[in-house]
């Protein structure tokens, strides 16, 4: 089913920017004209998402008021959500209340909040539950994306047929694929990294980007050149994005998988490893490292 | 069919080509000739000498001749060139049909209403034969290309080849006499040396043609019954083969084509047809509404014809010649005949690629007309005109480059255009409804779209982008955002060009070339009066295009010019520096190196590279009239001033320039008043005094002179010039400057000496000089004037000047662009690099933009300074307001049904299994049990199959291996990231979804590595380091996989060789530590020896136990030692001690102490006590390091590997996959 296209897509940029980890590019250009009212939702939701990804969750707490659109008051709890980890479960609590709202729990948005929420849950069943069903492109990514999570690449493939079908050249088609082709491995690396090779020829370079064709280089074996895209990333973050209140923090994944090449090349690095341990001390290479150690003295124990 | 070009005129009825000029000849009804450059499109000339129509006209075909016969019975032989006529052969008795110059000999062959064919030798102008049989009209007679033959037709209806070869042997006779003489029988008796050879007979009326094939013993015929036969013959006879039908009237003329294999013929019936002659079916029709067509003509070198009809005549091509292409980089894909190929832009080596379908109508102009690559899938899209326009998609094979011979199935479809717009993706043009179709490379639609304009052809334009052509307009097209991203009027387009950045395009139109942006700004027009063929952009961004006969550039601004001339059209498909790569039309690659020089050096001026220009300047030889009246017209007469040696256009280019300096050296060396005057004009303009008297002076101009004297306030200097007038007695001038001075005594001393009396006395009563003026009355007499009457007289005094002296002060020191440079380098010798970087810095200052950039960035960076304050001060607000609490989202009344009855059809699946997971249940290697977390099993594995149970030193490695085995990638935004495994050995065909092992963190290669840093630190004496080196290789192999059986030997290997490394560095740093025991030592030190060790650590080893034992004066021991160094060949300097104790020994072969070292029977060295283990006694051994030990060890760790139990059970290394399966 081939979608025919009608009038001019003025979010395209801006989406496409925040899909592709310009959040700031997202945020600066944000102000389109001739926009209709729903454009204008989306696109409030759009720069408010970027500023989530940059970290600046108090401000987007802040700016979203009772008065805003549905759409809007989900990512302002995600923003709460991330913020205070420490009050996690009143924001659960919340988010489960308005799932059972009939209205604002079949609002794509919502919807697509509650699945990131249970997905940094672990809890993929009931990510599942409210995604699943699909509808919009960023929810089917997400599904996608759940599906990896939980190694079901069969089911990953299915819900990105289902993108294909509705819109094959969308940037998160393409991404979506992507992910599969890394997660799938052998020749789709391949394939992988040439659709992160086309953004880089068609957009500006992001470190999302930089960063994602690195890790098809190291699946490749290549570490060498990843560590080169994966400086460049460094770089980029440091250069191009001084934003508000993320100034300090390093691309997290940008530097975990520096640690990981750099273990590859035989030039351990641990200012990468202590430098992501400052800024992320919740990132999955922390927690697996600390755990590794755990496991190790466990072992030991056990031929003592 | 092609039409290249057309005239009206009178009826049509002999045409012909000019063999190497664009030239053609046109014989009108109304008797008239006219000579048309068809490239052109112009009448160069025309020849009006006959009387009545003119039926033949015929270009000779290497000297500027043509001949031309007609209706008055005359032949007339013209030279163009000359535009004379030269003679006229007189003899016909009738109209004449046409004439023909013989290919060599100097022949004309002439046919004529009065039945006969004649044959004429042009240089004595006489008819030397006289072909008789026809009984009608004689319609047309030609020679055979090679043969000595001749075809004739005839309203007799036959056509007749006759032999003319008995007419040439009598030519080659030398005796001119006699063949005059001959020549004067056969007029007499009519034609015997040509002789029928053969009557073809078959037309039912009239032939109105006949002509032979260019190289088969063919003949092609038309005649009046609307036919067209084709016939063969060979030594003996001739026949009909075929009959071509389907003309409506009658056939007036038929040939055969040049270089294909078509017939073409023309009828009255208004229509021109092309036939196949081999299968002698019809290919083709053209009809003119109203137009008899009466005569046609073959280009002989050239894919050219040309037909005469009742209002003029159309030159036209068939086919289309233009091979069609597409580059990627130094790649061209090009196709020619069934093939598509290759060529190397940068080895210009040429290959076969694939076959492509050949059309299966036997149509014209089916062949590819665009081609479109895709360098990352290795995809050519190749579009034609068949079936009203399609594509065929192939993949070519990686490996099949000049192999395969099997067409390819390729994948198809109609469409108006395609072309890749990204890497996977195409676009084909739905041209009825304007909607593209983007399709991939399965050829499956994957999106449409509908086009803002109506749209005839769509061309690339950056990935996800189309330009849309339409008649008189282009767009560029964004298929994904849906937007117009600009729009440009243009006539119709036919070529699409991208600069190398894609940031400029060319439209190359028939005759003009559109440069604009990615965005379609114009950027310039350029009209060319030759038709535009090609183009390319070379690197500086200079286009450089062919047109039929030139390549020719433009550069940015529009500024355009020839670079060559050509000979044939040529097809430009890149540009590299100095060379261009193009297709000539025979399909062919060729690389023409050019001479950039002028493009390059005027886009240097354009871009204000002025140190490029300085170098091409000292450098180059590319100074002429073109380039200074370039440079003037430009605005560069400082640049084109030092072209120039001649001194009259050095001074015209210096004054307009303003150079005065150089003006001056010019007018100086010139010495003329003409220039001495415009210098001063242009100085006193500029202000500067000082050049504006020295040329006043040069020019002996007082006048001017004095009154700049006046202005500048010299008074000195014009009372010298008034003197200077008094000794040359000018009066004029005298009183001139005296005026100009105020001086009133001198003005009426010039006065009175100038005999005017009378104004003498006035000036002086008027300015109230009485004794001068009483004196003077004296002397008038009664001649005294009166003095008007009421007035008072005042003195008129010049006005003192504002500034005396000096130049005009100048603005701002405007030192020429060029003249800085140029002194530079004239004290440098030739511009290098740095040179020219320091010379623009130089201008830098001098020229004031710089700094008013420098403000603009400075203001700038202000502004954005402010900006982010702004922002930063927003940023606090925002902290305020979370100080005032946060609003929670209002709680909302929740009935739960909806949110159920959408989860209650899904099962959410099962979580599947981790890479991790698989990798551990399906290893049993210990690394890679480690890298998939398992530390326990990998422990196991370790401790069942080397012992080894002392895991501490491995922490960090296992740690290593875990880490190593996942990236991080961030994939939806603000959602968790996704870990994934890698895997190891990676290639482009492991299939997806099947887990390879994971990717580890050490290898063989490494170990190596360190091994040789353990040698080097070895050499170099740091033996901490280099055991550290060691240890790590033997505490690293453990978690090492390689992959094949025989690396698993070399990795068995290493661990021997780095054991006894190991072993012999521990002892040697024992021995190091225990230095107050001596015996121990000299112990310590011959055991080293005994570790196996590369012959220069051996040495090593050597030389310090035998210094060891020399010292404690065991000097046997140190003998054995010298010994045996002196055995591995040292260097000198070890050779001499050695040699000395060997000297020492001898005379004193004895042993102070006693060691427990016998080094005449063999042993191996506990590791960890450090005795030796002569050979019989027990030992036990590391199941891993394979160390010896005293049995007493057993149980202990290891002490050289420190890792596994010595004397524990153990199956042995597993460190291959190989080993496993």
């Amino acid at each position: 089913m081939a979608s025919m296209a009608a009038g001019p897509d003025h979010l395209f940029n801006l989406r496409n920017s925040f899909y592709l980890g310009a959040y700031q590019a997202a945020i600066n250009n944000s102000e389109i004209p001739n926009l209709s009212q729903e454009d204008i939702v989306e696109r409030d939701c759009l720069v408010h998402r970027s500023y989530i990804a940059l970290g600046s969750y108090q401000l987007v707490i802040n700016e979203i008021d009772e008065a805003s659109a549905t759409p809007l008051q989900a990512v302002k709890l995600l923003a709460m959500y991330l913020s205070s980890p420490e009050n996690k479960e009143s924001t659960i609590a919340s988010l489960r209340e308005w799932l059972a709202d009939p209205t604002a729990g079949s609002n794509a948005t919502v919807r697509l909040i509650a699945g990131t929420i249970f997905m940094h849950e672990e809890d993929y069943s009931e990510a599942l539950k409210h995604t699943h069903s699909g509808g919009t492109m960023d929810l089917h990514a997400l599904n996608v994306q759940i599906f990896i999570k939980m190694h079901r690449s069969d089911y990953a493939e299915k819900q990105l047929r289902v993108m294909q079908q509705f819109d094959e050249d969308h940037t998160l088609t393409q991404l979506a694929s992507a992910w599969l082709n890394l997660a799938v491995g052998g020749s789709k690396i391949q394939e992988a990294y040439l659709i992160f090779q086309d953004f880089s020829e068609k957009y500006p370079m992001t470190s999302l980007i930089l960063n994602s064709k690195a890790v098809c280089c190291m699946h490749m074996g290549n570490f060498e050149e990843a560590e080169t895209l994966l400086l460049d990333a460094l770089n980029k973050v440091s250069d191009d994005e001084p934003t508000l209140s993320y100034s300090d923090a390093k691309d997290p994944e940008t530097l975990a998988n520096l640690v990981v090449c750099s273990i590859h090349v035989g030039k351990p690095s641990p200012r990468y490893l202590s430098q992501l341990k400052l800024s992320h001390p919740e990132h999955v290479l922390v927690k697996r490292a600390a755990s590794a150690e755990d496991n190790f003295e466990r072992a030991l124990q056990s031929f003592a | 069919m092609l039409t290249k070009f057309e005239t009206k005129s009178n009826r049509v009825k002999g045409l012909t080509f000019h063999p190497k000029r664009p030239w053609i000849l046109a014989s009108l009804h109304s008797g008239v000739i006219q000579l048309w450059d068809y490239r052109m499109g112009t009448l160069i000339d025309r020849f009006d000498e006959h009387e009545g129509p003119v039926r033949g006209v015929h270009f000779h075909n290497s000297q500027p001749l043509f001949v031309s016969g007609g209706d008055d019975y005359k032949i007339k032989v013209w030279n163009h060139k000359t535009h004379r006529c030269l003679f006229t052969l007189l003899g016909h008795l009738d109209y004449i049909r046409t004439v023909q110059f013989h290919h060599e000999n100097p022949w004309i062959v002439s046919a004529s209403d009065d039945q006969t064919i004649r044959i004429w030798n042009w240089q004595s102008r006489t008819c030397i034969s006289v072909l008789t049989g026809h009984n009608h009209y004689v319609m047309c007679a030609s020679f055979h290309p090679k043969e000595d033959l001749v075809v004739s037709a005839s309203l007799d209806q036959t056509v007749r080849v006759w032999d003319i070869g008995s007419l040439k042997k009598k030519t080659v006779s030398p005796a001119d006499d006699l063949m005059r003489f001959t020549q004067m029988n056969s007029d007499l008796f009519g034609g015997v040396d040509a002789i029928v050879k053969y009557v073809l007979e078959g037309h039912d009326r009239g032939v109105n043609w006949a002509s032979f094939h260019p190289t088969l013993p063919l003949i092609v015929s038309g005649a009046d019954d609307r036919q067209v036969k084709l016939w063969r013959m060979n030594e003996t006879k001739a026949w009909e083969v075929d009959t071509l039908r389907g003309h409506m009237n009658n056939v007036s003329s038929v040939m055969f084509h040049a270089k294909q294999d078509i017939i073409v013929s023309n009828s009255e019936d208004k229509s021109i047809r092309v036939w196949d002659a081999t299968k002698r079916t019809g290919i083709q029709t053209f009809r003119r509404e109203h137009d008899r067509f009466w005569i046609l003509a073959v280009h002989p070198e050239i894919n050219l014809l040309a037909a005469g009809h009742d209002n003029g005549m159309i030159v036209f091509k068939l086919e289309r010649e233009r091979p069609a292409f597409a580059l990627s980089g130094n790649s061209l894909f090009y196709t020619k005949d069934r093939f598509l190929r290759y060529y190397d832009c940068s080895t210009q080596k040429d290959s076969q690629v694939i076959p492509i379908r050949r059309p299966g109508t036997p149509s014209l102009n089916q062949s590819p007309r665009t081609l479109s690559y895709s360098p990352t899938e290795n995809a050519v899209l190749i579009c034609s005109d068949l079936d009203g326009g399609s594509y065929e998609l192939y993949i070519i094979p990686k490996d099949s480059v000049g192999r395969s011979d099997v067409v390819q199935d390729a994948k198809r479809g109609t469409g108006g255009s395609a072309v890749f717009i990204a890497r996977n993706r195409f676009a084909v043009l739905e041209k009825n409804t304007s909607q593209v179709l983007v399709k991939n490379l399965k050829n499956e639609v994957v999106k449409k779209s509908s086009l803002p304009i109506p749209t005839d052809a769509i061309f690339y334009a950056g990935t996800g982008n189309l330009l849309c052509r339409s008649e008189d307009k282009v767009v560029i097209f964004d298929l994904q955002q849906r937007l117009v991203l600009g729009e440009l009027q243009t006539p119709f387009v036919r070529y699409v060009v991208w600069s190398n950045d894609m940031e400029s395009v060319a439209l190359l139109s028939k005759h003009t070339i559109i440069i604009a942006s990615k965005k379609l700004v114009l950027q310039c027009t350029l009209h060319e009066t030759i038709r535009v063929k090609s183009g390319a952009w070379d690197d500086n961004g200079v286009f450089i295009y062919t047109t039929l006969n030139h390549i020719k550039y433009c550069l940015p601004n529009g500024d355009s010019g020839i670079i060559r001339t050509l000979d044939v059209p040529i097809y430009i498909t890149k540009v590299s520096g100095n060379t261009i790569f193009c297709l000539d039309r025979d399909g062919k690659n060729r690389a023409i190196t050019i001479n950039a020089t002028e493009y390059i050096f005027k886009l240097a001026l354009l871009r204000k590279r002025y140190d490029h220009v300085m170098g091409m300047i000292k450098n180059s030889q590319l100074c002429g009239q073109a380039m200074i009246a370039y440079l003037q017209q430009k605005g560069f007469p400082e640049v084109a001033l030092h072209f120039v040696e001649d001194e009259r256009v050095r001074f015209n280019l210096a004054l307009e320039s303003g150079n005065i300096s150089v003006a001056v050296a010019s007018a100086t060396e010139i010495n003329e008043k003409e220039q001495w005057y415009r210098l001063g004009v242009e100085a006193l303009r500029q202000g500067n005094a000082g050049i504006v008297e020295f040329a006043y002076q040069q020019t002996k101009n007082f006048e001017r002179l004095s009154f700049l004297y006046l202005i500048t306030g010299k008074l000195d200097k014009l009372s010298k010039l008034m003197k200077i007038a008094e000794v040359k007695n000018n009066v004029m001038g005298q009183f001139h400057n005296a005026l100009y001075l105020g001086d009133v005594k001198e003005r009426v001393k010039i006065l009175e000496n100038a005999g005017h009396l009378p104004l003498a006395y006035i000036t002086a009563s008027v300015h109230g000089l009485k004794d001068v003026a009483e004196r003077l009355a004296t002397e008038l007499g009664e001649n005294v004037p009166s003095l008007p009457e009421g007035k008072t007289p005042s003195l008129l005094m010049p006005p003192s000047p504002v500034m005396c002296g000096g130049d005009w002060p100048l603005l701002r020191v405007m030192k020429g662009i060029f003249e800085g440079g140029l002194e530079s380098a004239a004290r440098g010798g030739a511009v290098d690099e740095e040179e020219e970087e320091d010379a623009g810095g130089d201008w830098g200052d001098a020229l004031d933009m710089v700094d008013v950039d420098g403000m603009e960035n400075r203001d700038i960076d202000a502004i954005l300074e402010e900006a982010e304050r702004g922002e930063d001060e927003n940023d606090e607000e925002g902290g305020w307001e979370e100080l005032e609490g946060l609003d929670l989202p209002p709680e909302l009344d929740t009935p739960k049904a909806s949110a159920n009855a959408r989860s209650s059809v899904f099962v959410t699946p099962t979580q599947g299994m981790p890479v991790s997971h698989i990798w551990s249940q399906k290893s049993s290697l210990a690394a890679e049990q480690a890298a998939a977390g398992s530390f326990d099993t990998a422990m196991r594995l370790l401790n069942r199959q080397l012992g080894i149970k002392n895991f501490a030193p491995l922490k960090s490695m296992f740690i290593d291996l875990f880490s190593g085995s996942q990236s991080y990638l961030r994939a939806f935004s603000s959602s968790p990231v996704v870990s994934l495994a890698i895997e190891r050995g990676w290639s482009e065909s492991s299939s997806p979804n099947v887990r390879g092992p994971p990717s580890l963190v050490y290898d063989f290669s490494q170990q190596e590595e360190k091994l040789k840093s353990g040698y080097k630190a070895t050499t170099s004496g740091k033996l901490t380091e280099a055991l550290r080196l060691f240890l790590s290789i033997l505490h690293t192999i453990p978690l090492v996989v390689v992959e094949s059986r025989s690396e698993v030997d070399e990795v068995k290997e290493l661990v021997t060789i780095v054991k006894e490394y190991v072993l012999g560095l521990k002892m040697e740093l024992k021995r190091r530590e225990t230095k107050d025991d001596p015996v121990r030592q000299q112990e310590l030190a011959a055991y080293f020896t005994h570790c196996n060790l590369q012959l220069p650590h051996l040495r090593l080893a050597l030389f310090s136990a035998m210094g060891v034992c020399y010292k404690s004066k065991n000097l046997a021991t140190a003998y054995t030692f010298a010994k045996r160094l002196l055995e591995t060949n040292p260097m000198e300097s070890q050779a001499k001690t050695a040699r000395q104790i060997v000297q020492a020994a001898e005379r004193n072969m004895t042993d102070t102490t006693e060691l427990n070292y016998d080094f005449r029977n063999p042993f191996v060295i506990c590791g960890s006590t450090y005795v030796p283990i002569y050979r019989g006694q027990k030992d036990v051994s590391c199941p891993y390091c394979t160390a010896r030990f005293v049995p007493s060890q057993q149980g202990n760790i290891c002490g050289v590997c420190d890792l596994a139990v010595i004397g524990a059970d153990a199956s042995g290394l597993v460190c291959s996959p190989s080993q496993v399966r």
